[in-house]
């Protein structure tokens, strides 16, 4: 058996690689190694104080850190029981519209989009189109902007604590991100026409897979809910585990995940916006009707469409939070330390993120489980690089590397969260 | 100037600032980033003016990768509490590997996790350190600027309370709750105390600041030292390790 290095796989989010296995001179199977170093989050998260919790996961990832610390710090209230006031859980979620604003703008325009430009990196774009990313920048900024003015800055923010903020804006902060919202908005639509007249290459994920995000009532889901499948099954998020299961295979310090009658799935925008198009605001479905957009995208490529549809979702939403905004007097809850166990679960950028903590008496971590999305996309995302490439030869597969790699860069894999440098491997 | 971008054991959030600063980087004309996998599919391993470098070593393969971008660079930079310290993943140090490997892990083979999460620095010398988790972005520009002028750069002296006073803020201890702001370096402008919560040592440890009389205060209002240390992302720093190692005995 010999290991060749090809080329490193780039514009992801963490180190991984794909590897081929040859068997007389064709690609007999394909694997996806995601070889990040483990940094053992579940194992250092026991013993630490409760309070501390939403500081350390929000560590696991530098592009969702708010997806972290929401699902840690859900998780936390309920072992409390802890209910939140309405005005602080409409803060939450214009906290974390502010953080898909930002994560989806970075992957769409800085790891995605050079796909569909033939190009090296977002430098290259800037050089030709100088217009666009202005916009692209200025888009992002607003993101950060709304990000600090809530957790004081824009990565790994720290004014989450349990039972709401240590800190919350007062009406006349939102000022600023209010005028400019014309202006971004009118950026944000640009883009997304700018994105809708690309050349999309034919592809489809085959029927077998299921679609699984969560449901919130009215709302398009992001901060909480109930775990949907697209065949119709809905648990709830203390029976996560019950249903769902991560397992690992030799090859990946990622764990892999399906339903536990061994149905697969992926989460995240496609997932989202298959189950509850219809929970879009008005303005974001005509636009997707427009551009022909409608449920079920069943082409990962237009993954990228999609999440721009949730940017200006956000963007709208967001809006109408700051308007509305009014003064918070009392920005945390009172609640009394006790033990047990608790779940916790939102919609990452990248999808379902589901947090289960054991906590004694004194508050301290005896137990700490996290699933985060991209563990549940794995699968998925190794099945469409294996139809890429399986039963090629040497040549022909060495040829589709760099459309084996857009395949996985479709599902913004999070290298980090999943648990290092994507190389390229060929044993033959 | 050409520079690389690197990343060790890590959550991608310091280099992620290159992003932040990018109109600025993308002013000057002599910069060419040859070798940064999160932005670009085309980079190329040879010689750098400058690496940055994020995330801690923590496998065998990164104590070798440290070592081969170190003979490739004339300055290496250290990004971020990861890279300075060793990082929040730096607790294992002083935990049992072993029972903490078995508690993530049943079955994938770990044997290239080393029992420890080093700073880069315990490898290979470094030209500069940028403290935070994360780095404030604008020091890359800083730095940048530097090395393109020939500059000396500034090497910040204060701890996090003299921010918190020029800001006006109520000191959290004297509030009431534990704060590891008079022994940790300043950069982040105060930012937790500026939001009604004490300082969790982002910026590492201050060296020559009074670590002893902190414990003492701490102590003598039943709060865990050792605890807050543990969880301040920068307790394996060298001005640390041994006082954190006292502290368990």
């Amino acid at each position: 058996m010999e290991i060749r290095e090809l080329k490193p796989l780039t514009r992801v989010e963490g180190e991984g690689r794909v590897i081929l296995k040859f068997k007389d001179g064709l690609v007999e199977d394909v694997y996806i190694n995601i070889f990040e170093p483990p940094r053992f989050f579940e194992g250092i998260l026991k013993g630490r104080k409760f309070s501390s919790v939403m500081d350390i996961t929000a560590r696991i990832c530098g592009i969702c850190p708010i997806a972290y610390q929401m699902s840690s710090v859900q998780a936390i209230e309920s072992i409390f029981g802890v209910e939140v006031f309405s005005e602080i859980e409409n803060l939450r979620r214009l906290f974390y519209y502010s953080e898909w604003i930002s994560s989806h703008v970075l992957h769409i325009f800085f790891l995605h989009l050079p796909d569909f430009l033939g190009v090296s990196s977002i430098f290259d774009i800037h050089r030709v189109q100088p217009e666009v990313v202005k916009r692209v920048l200025r888009l992002k900024e607003y993101g950060a902007k709304l990000t600090e003015l809530i957790g004081g800055r824009s990565s790994h923010p720290v004014s989450v604590v349990v039972g709401g903020f240590s800190k919350v804006p007062r009406k006349e902060n939102f000022t600023k991100l209010l005028s400019d919202f014309d202006k971004v908005y009118e950026d944000a639509i640009f883009l997304f026409e700018y994105l809708a007249s690309l050349n999309y290459p034919e592809y489809s994920l085959g029927e077998e897979v299921l679609f699984v995000s969560l449901i919130d009532g009215d709302n398009y889901p992001i901060l909480k809910g109930e775990i949907y499948s697209s065949d119709g099954f809905v648990v709830s998020k203390n029976e996560f585990s019950d249903y769902f299961v991560e397992y690992e295979l030799p090859y990946s310090n990622a764990k892999f995940c399906k339903r536990k009658d061994g149905r697969h799935y992926i989460v995240g925008p496609l997932a989202r916006f298959n189950n509850s198009f219809e929970k879009l605001l008005d303005s974001v479905k005509q636009l997707a009707l427009k551009y022909r957009i409608t449920p079920p995208v069943m082409n990962p490529y237009k993954s990228i469409l999609v999440r721009m549809l949730e940017v200006i979702d956000c963007l709208e939403r967001g809006r109408s939070v700051m308007e509305k905004y009014r003064d918070i007097t009392k920005p945390v809850v009172d609640y009394r330390v006790v033990a047990g166990v608790g779940t916790g679960i939102s919609e990452a950028p990248r999808g379902v993120l589901w947090h289960r903590y054991r906590l004694n008496s004194d508050g301290l971590v005896e137990e700490a489980d996290i699933v985060p999305p991209t563990s549940q996309n794995q699968y998925v995302m190794e099945l469409d690089v294996r139809r890429c490439l399986a039963g090629k030869t040497e040549k022909e597969s060495l040829e589709k590397v760099e459309e084996a790699e857009k395949l996985i860069r479709n599902y913004d894999p999070c290298i980090s969260c999943a648990t290092h440098f994507l190389r390229v491997e060929v044993i033959s | 100037m050409r520079v690389g971008v690197f990343k060790f054991s890590s959550c991608d959030g310091c280099q992620l600032a290159f992003f932040d600063v990018l109109e600025e980087l993308l002013k000057s004309r002599e910069i060419q980033i040859e070798f940064f996998l999160e932005a670009q599919s085309i980079n190329r391993f040879d010689t750098f003016d400058v690496s940055f470098v994020e995330g801690s070593v923590s496998t065998e393969e990164e104590e070798e990768r440290i070592r081969q971008i170190r003979e490739s660079s004339r300055y290496l930079v250290s990004i971020g509490a990861c890279a300075v310290s060793g990082g929040i993943q730096s607790i294992r140090n002083f935990l049992d590997f072993e029972t903490l490997k078995n508690e993530v892990y049943n079955y994938v083979d770990l044997h290239n996790s080393l029992p420890t999460s080093r700073p880069i620095s315990d490898y290979v010398k470094v030209n500069y350190e940028v403290r935070g988790c994360p780095i404030n972005a604008f020091e890359l520009v800083e730095i940048v600027t530097s090395i393109i002028l020939n500059k000396s750069l500034t090497v910040n002296l204060n701890p996090v309370c003299v921010e918190c006073k020029a800001k006006g803020n109520i000191c959290i201890l004297v509030l009431g709750s534990p704060c590891l702001g008079p022994i940790t370096a300043s950069g982040c402008g105060a930012l937790c105390p500026s939001f009604k919560r004490g300082c969790y040592g982002c910026f590492g440890p201050l060296r020559g600041s009074n670590f002893e009389g902190l414990k003492q205060i701490f102590k003598e209002r039943g709060w865990d030292f050792q605890e807050s240390i543990l969880s301040s992302f920068n307790s394996y720093n060298k001005n640390f390790r041994d006082e954190v190692w006292k502290l368990g005995s």
